[in-house]
């Protein structure tokens, strides 16, 4: 797969604060790309200087194939993007914000409602049309904000923490329609998000800290660098548990002992094979990872 | 071409379906409808006919007509502006809520953008101007009828002009707002303050002579004029056909601004269509200028 995004170098600040220092990263075509931060990160920052929102102080960004110095209206033609909060007209109809965005790409009359027409039945909203956007809930807005970034067909898909504040059912409708465009349309999505869950599924992961990248890898990369293993053992006393010398939690009606990593664990149970009759091994989490790289906090 | 359509249709819609906004911009000729209605139109009665000499009784319809002329000139400089204001701030309440972000993600011209806002403003304060024009005038008619054909083309020429300089002050203000409370703060100045400074609420007249120097540099209060004498033209040359001496009825003009003076000297009407259109066009170029220079900063 070939690189759709590169950011090489660059730097942006406000002042004193350095929002973003000499990052460098890359994207692969049609990949799921999870870029995590605490508020204040810069992740936002990096996002709206990739989208052309902002100036940059140094570095070169190329979006497929397009310098964001030298042909920025070809490289907005290549990306669609969900902002954190719905920025639609709240007065207006569905269909009548959609005219107005589908009309900045040029996409008018015929054209226009043909691309409504699909994108209507992809995220099943045909119904909502005539609807003030201000009057739909929130995930139905988000079925909007989402159609509004895909009106152009673009080649890389910006979600901004795109399911914050939605139920789990519309969470789970959202992401199966983004499955299903990166499955049927290729499509690279760049995903921000704070649920570490999402993260898990992407294909790779930037962890941003004050500006620079903190960790990156694939999500079993960095639960590898970052966090142990869990053993959950059931059927044994306490007392046996202490006796095996790791660090443990007890659950409702087993133990969770944590572990260096899955060779430390298979060490474990083959030297204690009679405690080890009813178990399992699971990986950290990426809250795990998040927090052990942020040093928010660290797994005991 | 299509794509600036579709935008001036988006923001038209916006303007009036935002009632907010919409009765905002009503605020300034209400604000005048409960002044005349209260005391101002039994101010001005009192002033026309004491300063008329003894001998000469003037029909109710001429006064009230008068009055009406008075009334409609105000509503209609005033509303000219206020309601450009209005509906120009959408501009920055595209930026207050971050819509901008979501039309400048597309490789849309920033010029169309602004070309839009300009535009859609244009059309809607021109229809609510046109729509309180033919209300004023039909109130007029009910009050005292004293206007001609041309003096009611002349009153859509003033109104139109004024809603090109309205709407191109608006958009050079507006520019530099990016929050609601710049919006309200703007709005509110705009509001209570343009009506005073354009001689809308009192006449230039009744003010001091360094305030009305003041005042004389600002195009708007032109805007007035022209309306006033369009408005008033047919009702003083009716008080004239009947034996009020021209000395009375020209002073009766200073006193309603229908004649303005830039120190001392008496402004014609040409000039005054002068200095409005030349301060519309110099408003629309600054408006560009600033748009180009935000461009390449």
């Amino acid at each position: 797969m070939s690189n759709i995004i590169e950011i090489k170098h660059l730097n942006k600040s406000f002042g004193e604060v350095l929002a973003v220092q000499d990052l460098s990263f890359c994207v692969k075509e049609g990949e799921l790309f999870a870029f995590l931060g605490v508020n204040g990160a810069g992740k936002s920052t990096t996002i709206n200087i990739m989208c052309g929102q902002l100036g940059k102080d140094s570095g070169t960004v190329f979006i497929d194939g397009n310098d964001l110095d030298r042909n920025v209206d070809q490289l907005k033609r290549g990306l669609g993007v969900v902002f954190q909060n719905s920025v639609l007209d709240g007065a207006l109809t569905v269909y009548d914000n959609l005219q107005s965005r589908a009309a900045l790409y040029g996409i008018t009359g015929t054209a226009f409602k043909k691309r409504l027409g699909e994108l209507a039945t992809l995220l099943d909203f045909e119904d909502l049309l005539k609807r003030a956007v201000g009057k739909l809930s929130g995930g139905q807005r988000r079925r909007i904000d989402i159609a509004r970034a895909l009106l152009h067909r673009p080649k890389i898909l910006i979600l901004d923490e795109p399911t914050t504040g939605l139920d789990p059912q519309t969470r789970k409708t959202i992401w199966d329609v983004i499955a299903d465009l990166r499955r049927e349309e290729g499509m690279t999505v760049f995903l921000t998000t704070h649920y570490m869950e999402e993260a898990a599924e992407a294909d790779y992961v930037v962890i941003l800290e004050s500006g620079k990248i903190a960790a990156e890898g694939t999500p079993l990369e960095l639960k590898n660098r970052y966090t142990g293993d869990y053993i959950t053992l059931y059927g044994v006393t306490e007392e046996q548990v202490r006796a095996l010398g790791a660090a443990y939690e007890p659950m409702r009606d087993a133990y969770r002992l944590a572990v260096a990593d899955t060779a430390a664990a298979t060490k474990l149970i083959l030297e204690n094979p009679q405690l080890f009759t009813d178990y399992e091994i699971t990986k950290g989490k990426m809250d795990d990872v998040f927090l052990a790289v942020t040093g928010r906090g660290l797994t005991q | 071409m299509k794509t600036v359509l579709i935008l001036i249709k988006r923001n038209i819609k916006l303007f009036f379906k935002d009632k907010g906004m919409f009765f905002t911009s009503l605020i300034t000729p209400a604000i005048l409808l409960v002044l005349y209605a209260t005391f101002l139109g039994n101010v001005y009665r009192d002033s026309f006919t004491a300063g008329l000499p003894a001998q000469i009784k003037l029909s109710e319809e001429l006064i009230e007509g008068l009055v009406g002329g008075q009334l409609i000139s105000s509503i209609l400089a005033v509303s000219c502006i206020t309601v450009a204001f209005c509906s120009n701030f959408l501009m920055v309440q595209d930026k207050a809520n971050g819509t901008i972000k979501d039309l400048r993600i597309a490789p849309v011209r920033s010029s169309a953008l602004s070309v839009s806002y300009y535009i859609a403003t244009l059309i809607s304060t021109f229809l609510i101007c046109a729509v309180s024009m033919g209300i004023c005038l039909l109130y007029v008619y009910s009050v005292g009828w004293y206007m001609s054909a041309a003096d009611v083309l002349y009153l859509a020429l003033d109104v139109l002009l004024l809603v090109f300089f309205g709407t191109a002050l608006s958009s050079v203000i507006n520019f530099f707002l990016s929050t609601q409370g710049q919006i309200s703060a703007v709005g509110s100045i705009i509001s209570a303050g343009y009506g005073f400074i354009c001689g809308a609420y009192m006449p230039i007249s009744s003010f001091g002579e360094g305030l009305q120097k003041a005042i004389s540099f600002l195009p708007g209060t032109y805007g007035t004029s022209l309306v006033r004498n369009h408005s008033m033209r047919g009702v003083l040359a009716a008080m004239e056909e009947e034996g009020v001496p021209a000395e009375v009825a020209d002073g009766l003009r200073d006193l309603l601004d229908c004649n303005l003076y830039f120190f001392d000297h008496g402004v014609e009407i040409p000039v005054m269509y002068a200095i409005l259109g030349g301060a519309t066009a110099l408003l629309l170029i600054l408006y560009i200028l600033l748009n180009a220079f935000k461009k390449r900063a």
